[in-house]
């Protein structure tokens, strides 16, 4: 006991020196076994590419060596004129092999790297799209773009290049080595003395590139951030007479780029000169010992010429050792990054039953009990909402930014996930619901409008496929989206460009709320869609839907008292909190706090007038 | 207008075009000793390489054969040497290149950047910000690689392959010309290579652009996306694109995968025939054994350049057609340049008079139809009307951000024409509501970084828009950076912020484009209180929204499709009855009280 007392303490402090490593490399097989699926589905192209990448390295192995047997039988001139065909005829053969072999390989390799890297961001997209809404509020588009196209890349160049480099080196090394020892085993010695250096030169630049290629990218970027800050707020630079001053700026970070590139370039100035130089004292090793051994006649002048062959083709294994070390490091943490994505739970509306469809349609009667919702830790952005809907009723929701209208609308799609039971349609709660069901219920047209880059018809048909071109023009009319888009000469072909650039804000609005409308459904929500025309607009606008919305249940979302005073309820919120809720003018009469606000909105008229007054004496 | 931009920055023509390397050339000039010094490296470089098999075989044959160890130690210490230089050859070329290229392309790009610093905003009208960025950014990265590996990778493998060749026939020519034989055999194979390389390559760049177009607009639209369920049907079509970019790839594999192993069969042949041919010429004892083995060096090496010979073709062409867009770019004058002898006026008393003023932005389409009014200093005029009636086209017309049809436009008795333009816009403070934030800490937003303003004038500007207090309770005060997106500042403060910014600039003549979006009421009077204190002592023309701002203007002009349909002030134009009671009514009806001034009479709409 006594004996073994200290060998566990020190076992224990092995293992807590270690462990961090332990977990990481099990966190590590964790990331491998999520890949794991792309060798499963192309086992074929992988064995196929590794069996004809060992004949290839075996078919090159045997070049060398025929020439060596083709210049030593024509210097010892045993030589007649078929044997003097006999070499170059099988180094043509060899060749031959080769060639195919290669073809093979880099077919099969390649071709693997290629699909499993397709299948791969298919999967993550996929995955991405199904995220819940939370997630893209702390995630960059950037970040996110930058993980399905760099970070894919990086993995499909270790699954494609790590694989084909570990194969390749451990065969031409083995190989090479033997050979050259079956020649001579002293002169391999000497020569193999430089080599290894290569791997570690290779290893450190390898790092040191990667470290500063990673910084000019950074460069880049900020470059980039200053041009497009530069051009989108040029009225403004230009207003200010600050060209000068954003040309100096722009001066530092070119010049920043500047410098960090020629650090590259050094880098990759020195890295493949040196390269050169190592394999080069390899040769003149073997042109000096070598040299004296075929001059004392113990070597021949053809195994002289094989071994500088062998010993030339061990300086790419030893090469691709270094980089793979890199590339490894490099891949796995791509693909730590896009095992996160992969990691991060669907939203639980994906999970909701699948559709028996046969279900009564929906009504529209809305229903919110005792609702209390919070973005993560956050204070509760809702709290104890209690509110009934009845179907076909037009209701108002009133409040200052930040209030929660928003919050309500995300929860009634289900964009956010509402506690059970606090959300319900025809008395069911929306989280029992199929999915589909309640999105073809809802048509929406938000605050902040997404349109995408196609056509006016993809558009408005984004959420109703099976549209005709008569519901398409109808739900055009209603919006006041028809007669703009007949002006246009491609008419609902015309292409809008990203988010709409081609549109005006206004008709950005309008498509987006005939996007709703061609839905036909029975619960239309308009969270605050016409804030940016004018009211003169919007009030059109609004008239004009007045038959559309009869028969259905509206929510009208503002923070004009305006927009909502003709609705049949209107509920004011503040600070996630119903306050009042009732007609406009009961709750007028009620003097509570819809009337406060009312009443401030005119203080502030009459502030306004005070001044003006107090201005003029 | 997107297809163009696509097809415009994905053409792709020659790989080489005498106008335009021509034109590239004009920016090596000043680096033109360096350029000479990377030349004359490359030129070493090449000898060093063509020595190294030479040296073999004069060791073999000279040395080997006639038993001359010390002869031996010499030339394989030469050999050794020839290897060092080597090294320093390569690093001297790779280095001089690399900083001449890095240099004339910073000198590009400063060009591009203050070139697009000059152009009017009918030119921002025309050029979307993102086509702008790559041609600053991207094509001369593409440009860059021209100097890094394409011209000079290209020349080197030229010198290589003709250095090459050159000492095979002066070693032997018959030898010699039978290794040649198969090369124009290779010459044809690669041209078939690289046609096909070009295309896949061209095909691979649009699909890829085209994927990363998806991507973005999946991801920036997913809330749309996932209110509309439509999941399944974003998922398809950016599978279709993926997959789509996966075929190109494939068959650019494939493509690789023949032209390689066919180089090497070739290079095998060449060997082969040598060894046939050579061997003969051995046994006859016509040749030494050294020159078959440098032969086989000479060989090995003359076909390392074929390899990626398509891949330099790619950059080249690539190269011409960034710089063919950046030329177009830099040939596109500024529209709006500065008079050769600006006027300042003599005395700057704030008056802005517009004459018969004609404005269009696409031909036949005009904005502005022969707008006349006087603004006298010290007086505020607000600019109403319905949205798309012409206030905005008013104000940049005086900006002179875009150059008027016929009229003219007077700022202080002087001609914008012939006004210094910096000078003009740093007369007329523009306040922009909608204010645009600038990465970067919040002095730098208040001051745009211009050495004019000192930190003192800055608190002060900050203090007097009462956002210097909010700036303060920041950790970082005025060093605070501005967030992506400003969700530092909320829309109040932002609003606050370009009265600050104006402030410390403090204009002769404020022009002031009042925000739509609307704030909580406190900022609201914040506001209110920030802008009597700005307009103090200022001439002020104002695209206004706000009632106050309205009423306490001196002057009303009514700009309707673009005419003057009504001026004067508040309570007469209300009194006509005419457009601006119209607009009045609609826009604040729904709130009777706005009609309630405070002293108790009632303002009648009619």
């Amino acid at each position: 006991m006594a004996r073994r007392g200290p060998r566990s303490r020190y076992q224990a402090r092995l293992i807590l020196v270690f462990w961090p490593q332990i977990t990481k490399d099990t966190e590590i097989l964790r990331y491998y076994y999520r890949i794991q699926f792309l060798v499963d589905r192309y086992r074929r192209f992988l064995i196929l590419g590794i069996l004809s990448l060992i004949a290839t390295d075996l078919a090159g192995m045997a070049l060398p060596w025929l020439i060596k047997e083709g210049i030593d039988a024509a210097l010892h001139g045993s030589s007649t004129s078929t044997s003097l065909l006999k070499f170059p005829a099988l180094i043509l053969g060899a060749a031959a092999l080769q060639g195919f072999f290669r073809y093979c390989w880099r077919i099969n390799i390649h071709g693997f790297s290629r699909r499993s890297e397709a299948d791969l961001r298919d999967r993550v997209f996929a995955h991405l799209q199904k995220l819940p809404l939370s997630y893209f509020q702390h995630t960059k588009t950037g970040d996110l773009m930058s993980r399905l196209t760099n970070d894919i890349q990086a993995v499909r160049e270790l699954m494609g290049f790590g694989s084909l480099a570990i194969v390749d080196s451990l065969v031409v090394m083995v190989f090479s080595l033997t050979l050259m020892i079956t020649i001579d085993p002293w002169l391999t010695l000497w020569a193999m003395l430089a080599m290894p250096l290569i791997t570690v030169v290779v290893r450190f630049f390898a790092r040191h590139i990667f470290r500063w290629s990673r910084a000019t990218q950074e460069q880049l970027s900020v470059m980039s951030t200053f041009v497009q800050e530069n051009l989108a707020g040029i009225r403004v630079v230009q207003a200010y007479a600050q060209e000068d001053n954003q040309v100096r700026g722009f001066k530092g970070i070119s010049s920043d780029y500047r410098r960090k590139t020629m650090w590259l370039a050094t880098l990759w100035g020195i890295f493949w000169p040196l390269m050169q130089v190592l394999s080069g004292i390899g040769a003149a090793i073997v042109l000096w010992l070598g040299g004296r051994q075929v001059l004392q006649g113990t070597m021949t002048l053809g195994e002289f010429v094989a071994f500088n062959g062998y010993l030339a083709m061990l300086t790419w294994p030893l090469m691709a050792v270094g980089y793979v070390v890199n590339q490894y490091q490099r891949g796995t943490s791509a693909l730590s990054r896009l095992c996160e994505i992969l990691d991060t739970k669907v939203a639980a509306r994906f999970q909701s039953p699948e559709a028996p469809s046969e279900l009564a349609p929906i009504r529209g009667a809305v229903e919110i009990r005792n609702l209390t919702f919070s973005y993560g830790d956050a204070p509760p952005a809702l709290r104890n909402i209690n509110l009934s809907i009845s179907a076909g009723v037009v209701c108002g929701v009133v409040g200052e930014t930040g209030c929660g209208k928003s919050t309500l609308v995300s929860l009634l799609l289900r964009l956010f996930e509402p506690p059970d039971g606090s959300v319900l349609i025809d008395g069911v709660d929306i989280k029992e619901m199929p999915l589909r069901k309640l999105q073809d219920a809802i048509g929406v047209v938000s605050q902040d409008i997404f349109l995408f880059s196609g056509t006016i018809r993809e558009n408005i048909l984004f959420g109703a496929e099976n549209g005709t071109q008569q519901s398409l023009e109808d739900a055009a009319r209603m919006a006041q989206i028809l007669p703009a888009i007949e002006e246009f000469s491609a008419q609902f072909e015309t292409i809008i460009g990203e988010r709409g650039v081609r549109l005006s804000g206004g008709q950005k609005q309008r498509t987006a709320l005939a996007r709703a409308l061609i839905k036909n459904p029975p619960i239309l929500i308009l969270d605050d869609a016409f804030s940016s025309v004018d009211v003169e607009t919007e009030e059109e606008i609004l008239k004009r839907l007045k038959k559309f919305m009869a028969g259905r249940t509206t929510l009208l979302i503002s923070h004009r008292i305006s927009t909502v005073r003709g609705a049949d309820l209107i509920v004011y919120l503040r600070g996630g909190e119903v306050v009042e809720q009732g007609t406009h003018d009961q709750l007028i009469d009620l003097r509570g706090a819809y009337y406060r606000l009312y009443q401030r909105q005119r203080l502030v008229r009459e502030v306004e007038t005070l001044t003006h007054a107090e201005a003029r004496p | 207008m997107s297809d163009e931009i696509h097809r415009d920055d994905e053409i792709l023509g020659k790989a080489y075009d005498a106008r335009l390397m021509g034109r590239i050339v004009r920016y090596l000039r000043p680096y033109w000793k360096l350029l000479a010094l990377a030349f004359a490296f490359l030129l070493l470089h090449t000898g060093s390489q063509l020595l190294g098999p030479y040296i073999t075989k004069v060791a073999v044959d000279r040395y080997i054969a006639n038993r001359d160890i010390h002869g031996l130690d010499v030339i394989v210490l030469l050999y050794l040497g020839n290897v060092f230089a080597g090294f320093i050859f390569l690093f001297v070329k790779t280095y001089a290149t690399e900083y001449t290229g890095q240099r004339a392309m910073h000198d590009l790009r400063m060009e591009i950047f203050a070139h697009l610093q000059k152009q009017d905003m009918a030119y921002f009208d025309r050029n979307p910000v993102g086509r702008l960025m790559t041609r600053t950014i991207n094509d001369v990265e593409t440009l860059n690689e021209l100097f890094s590996t394409g011209v000079v990778g290209l020349l080197g493998d030229l010198f290589i392959v003709f250095g090459i060749a050159g000492a095979m026939l002066w070693l032997d020519w018959k030898l010699g010309l039978i290794c040649l034989a198969a090369f124009p055999v290779i010459i044809y194979i690669s041209r078939f290579y690289r046609r096909r390389a070009r295309e896949v390559y061209r095909e691979s760049r649009l699909i890829l652009a085209k994927l990363n177009a998806d991507l973005q607009e999946s991801i920036a639209g997913i809330g749309t996306i996932q209110a509309f369920g439509q999941e399944k049907k974003i998922y398809g079509r950016f599978q279709g694109i993926n997959h789509g970019y996966r075929d190109v790839l494939l068959r650019s594999v494939r493509y690789n995968a023949m032209f390689f192993p066919i180089i090497e069969i070739f290079s095998a042949l060449s060997i082969g025939l040598l060894l046939w041919y050579g061997g003969g010429l051995i046994v006859a004892d016509a040749i030494q054994a050294g020159v078959l083995v440098a032969f086989i060096q000479y060989i090995q090496r003359m076909y390392q350049p074929l390899r990626d010979l398509a891949e330099k073709y790619n950059i080249m062409q690539a190269a011409m057609a960034s710089s063919e867009r950046i030329f177009t770019l830099l040939d596109t004058p500024a529209t709006i340049t500065n008079p050769v002898e600006p006027k300042t006026p003599d005395q700057s008393g704030g008056e802005v008079e517009f004459r018969d003023v004609w404005l269009s932005y696409r031909p036949g389409e005009p904005v502005l139809k022969g707008i006349s009014f006087r603004v006298r200093p010290g007086e505020k005029v607000a600019l109403v009307g319905a949205t798309g009636g012409g206030k905005t086209s008013i104000i940049s017309a005086l900006c002179r951000f875009y150059e008027i049809d016929s009229g003219s436009i007077l700022v202080d008795g002087v001609d914008v024409r012939h006004w210094n333009k910096q000078a003009l816009r740093c007369h007329l403070g523009l306040v922009l509501q909608d204010v645009f934030l600038f990465s970067g800490d919040i002095a730098a937003n208040l001051t745009l970084g211009d050495s004019r303003v000192d930190d003192q004038q800055m608190i002060e500007a900050a203090r007097r828009a009462h956002i210097a207090p909010f700036i303060e309770k920041l950790p970082n005060g005025y060093k605070e950076e501005v967030q992506e997106r400003g969700s530092t500042l909320s829309q109040g403060q932002r609003q606050l912020l370009s009265f600050a910014r104006a402030l410390a600039f403090n204009p002769k003549i404020l022009i002031l484009d009042e925000a739509t979006s609307s704030v909580d009421t406190k900022t609201e009077m914040l506001i209110q209180d920030a802008l009597q204190d700005l307009l103090k002592n200022r001439t002020a023309l104002i695209i206004a929204h706000r009632l106050s701002t309205i009423k306490n203007a001196d002057r009303i002009i009514v700009v309707h499709k673009g005419e003057i349909w009504e001026e004067g002030n508040h309570k007469e134009l209300l009194g006509r009855g005419g457009l601006y009671a119209r607009l009045y009514e609609l826009q604040y009806s729904s709130e009777p009280s706005a009609r309630r001034s405070a002293n108790g009479a009632t303002i009648q709409p009619s």
